[in-house]
């Protein structure tokens, strides 16, 4: 039986709806990402199940428990906010052992688990400071220690890396994987960020406009976009109507296809006959921009040395695997 | 000294600050001279310096009873505001949201009607009737309170905007705080700058406040300012060191909450 259960749940303002019909089902100590466009309802879900909204119908079930007729005080589930949210009136240590004060730990117990979860977050050396004195990654986890220490049975996290600077944010977000492997901790983890979702997750539900489009694994997600919005969303698939993808492969294709730019060959003496129309440089990739029998395609390639780039206006050959080609609805 | 000071646009921009200064501190330090000069009328400077205008006033117990009511009527007013305001900020802000456009009109009223209209309505209202309660201190207190409203609503108003209200209350509930304890607990220590800043200059506004204290009270409970226009026949040097007196405490008073202010974060 999963450890978190959403059935039917649904939720509108006035007449406007933000999600309906929610159906999932999370193991324990499963790292699950909800992965969307903003505006898809996906930061309302989450606070539909830390209690912070209402919502208009369905069940949350926790460890065989309704939430939904519990205040947030009751559902035992820690948050962190994109905002860290901080109290700025206390320090860090008055800041993580607010949540023990509430439930009435005795200061020795308060002040042990305090430290304990502060070594966690690599901040023990911080607990005197204001949040004020911070950086934004070091206030985020503060936040993180915060929700950590009164032991929640499901962990929310709303865009908690948003708002860092990028190094930061590969730094931080090893540092939540490890700490969520460690503590073996449900954990519902909201982003738009792709790569984000890609790298930390054993699972990903893919939302949009109200609705989870595709759930999976990264693997699947990556490699089996269910819908063109799919197909969009992750990666950057070429995505092309029937017309266009027919006059590609010389064939007869029904629907829309999606083939992703990295599964595309380029530099053979057999293939498909192109032209470069531009390129760019994102690090250890080459992002070629060509065109083929009037279809403007992306290409990715491993950028090996400088001897093998191609300029601008370079004629060229595609080798497109059959396999790569993926019908998309 | 540094760089911009030395250039020509340095001096004047220098000229220009201090010149202001100079013109602004003059009819005070005149004041100042004044209220400690024995006898100045035929001469440049004063005949000579002398403490016992200062002695006659803080020996005066009608000088005495006027500032400590006028310490009354603004502190009093200025409780009623807090004990009223904040927790309206608070509901408005938290709960209702968009009652902050009507709160902004509404918070503009004080300002919309002079004071001398609307003491003539006040004196209507609460001259006779189960309320009558012209000549009394309280009406000063309930009338301070509508004078102090734009100030303290917009300052605690911008306090509430920074501290980011919805996120702060939604942590503190998750962490398992009623939400009573996070508004004592978490709001109110974070508004304490927008409050102190807010009450700070409408003290120093209301005490100095002469119309509505001289139409709706009057001599009948005496406030400073009253007590200053009553004396003005009196001697010039007295009233000197009255309004000296009076500026050196809202002074003080004032540069002491900016030390309280200053230290915690």
């Amino acid at each position: 039986m999963s450890f978190l259960s959403i059935q039917g749940l649904h939720k509108r303002y006035g007449a406007t709806p933000i999600f309906s019909d929610i159906d999932c089902e999370i193991a324990q100590g499963e790292f699950v990402t909800l992965l969307g466009p903003s505006g898809c309802g996906k930061s309302t879900l989450l606070r539909c199940i830390a209690g912070l909204t209402e919502v208009n119908g369905g069940r949350i079930l926790l460890d065989g428990q309704d939430l939904v007729p519990l205040t947030p005080q009751k559902r035992g589930i820690g948050m962190v906010f994109q905002s860290y949210a901080l109290f700025p009136n206390m320090t860090v240590e008055q800041n993580v052992a607010f949540g023990l004060r509430m439930q009435k730990v005795a200061p020795g117990d308060r002040d042990q688990r305090v430290r304990e979860v502060l070594e966690l977050v690599e901040l023990g050396e911080l607990a005197g400071r204001y949040p004020h004195q911070l950086s934004g990654g070091q206030c985020q986890r503060v936040a993180l220690a915060r929700s950590l220490v009164t032991r929640p049975r499901l962990l929310l996290l709303d865009e908690p890396l948003s708002a860092l600077d990028a190094r930061i944010r590969k730094h931080l977000r090893e540092q939540i994987r490890r700490i969520q492997l460690e503590l073996g901790l449900t954990t519902l983890f909201v982003t738009h960020d792709q790569e984000e979702a890609l790298t930390l997750s054993d699972r990903i539900f893919l939302m949009d406009a109200g609705r989870i489009v595709q759930s999976g694994d990264a693997e699947t997600l990556y490699t089996t976009p269910v819908n063109a919005f799919a197909a969009g969303f992750i990666g950057n698939y070429n995505l092309l109507d029937a017309d266009s993808a027919s006059r590609l492969l010389a064939r007869p294709v029904n629907g829309r296809v999606a083939i992703r730019p990295e599964s595309i060959g380029i530099g053979g003496d057999a293939g498909i006959e192109a032209q470069v129309r531009g390129h760019s440089l994102l690090g250890n990739v080459i992002r070629y921009r060509v065109e083929a029998r009037g279809v403007e395609l992306l290409v990715d390639v491993l950028n090996r040395s400088a001897d093998d780039l191609y300029g601008d206006g370079q004629a060229l050959r595609l080798v497109i695997d059959a396999a790569a080609v993926r019908e998309v609805a | 000294m540094s760089r911009a000071d030395v250039t020509p646009a340095g001096v004047y921009h220098r000229a220009v600050v201090y010149g202001l200064f100079l013109i602004l501190l003059l009819p005070l330090a005149g004041t100042l001279l004044y209220s400690l000069a024995t006898s100045w009328s035929a001469t440049i400077l004063p005949e000579g310096l002398t403490l016992k205008w200062y002695l006659a006033l803080w020996s005066d117990e009608r000088f005495l009873r006027a500032f400590g009511q006028s310490l009354v009527v603004c502190f009093g007013a200025l409780a009623l505001s807090t004990v009223l305001i904040l927790p309206l900020m608070f509901v408005v802000h938290y709960h209702f949201p968009r009652l902050d456009g009507l709160m902004n009109i509404l918070i503009l009223l004080p300002f919309a009607v002079p004071p001398v209209v609307s003491s003539v309505g006040l004196l209507q209202l609460y001259g006779s009737g189960p309320l009558a309660m012209v000549g009394t201190p309280w009406i000063l207190i309930g009338c301070y309170f509508t004078v102090a409203l734009p100030f303290m609503y917009r300052a605690i108003a911008n306090n509430l905007q920074a501290i980011n209200l919805r996120d702060l209350m939604d942590a503190a509930h998750l962490l398992g705080a009623s939400t009573w304890q996070a508004a004592l607990l978490v709001v109110l220590p974070n508004l304490r700058k927008g409050l102190m800043v807010s009450l700070f200059l409408s003290f120093s506004f209301l005490f100095g406040e002469f119309v509505f204290a001289n139409l709706l009270v009057g001599s009948r409970y005496e406030t400073l300012q009253v007590y200053l226009n009553n004396m003005r026949n009196s001697s010039g040097h007295f009233n000197s060191a009255l309004v000296i007196s009076y500026f050196f405490f809202v002074l003080v008073f004032t540069w002491a909450a900016n030390r309280l202010n200053k230290d915690k974060p």
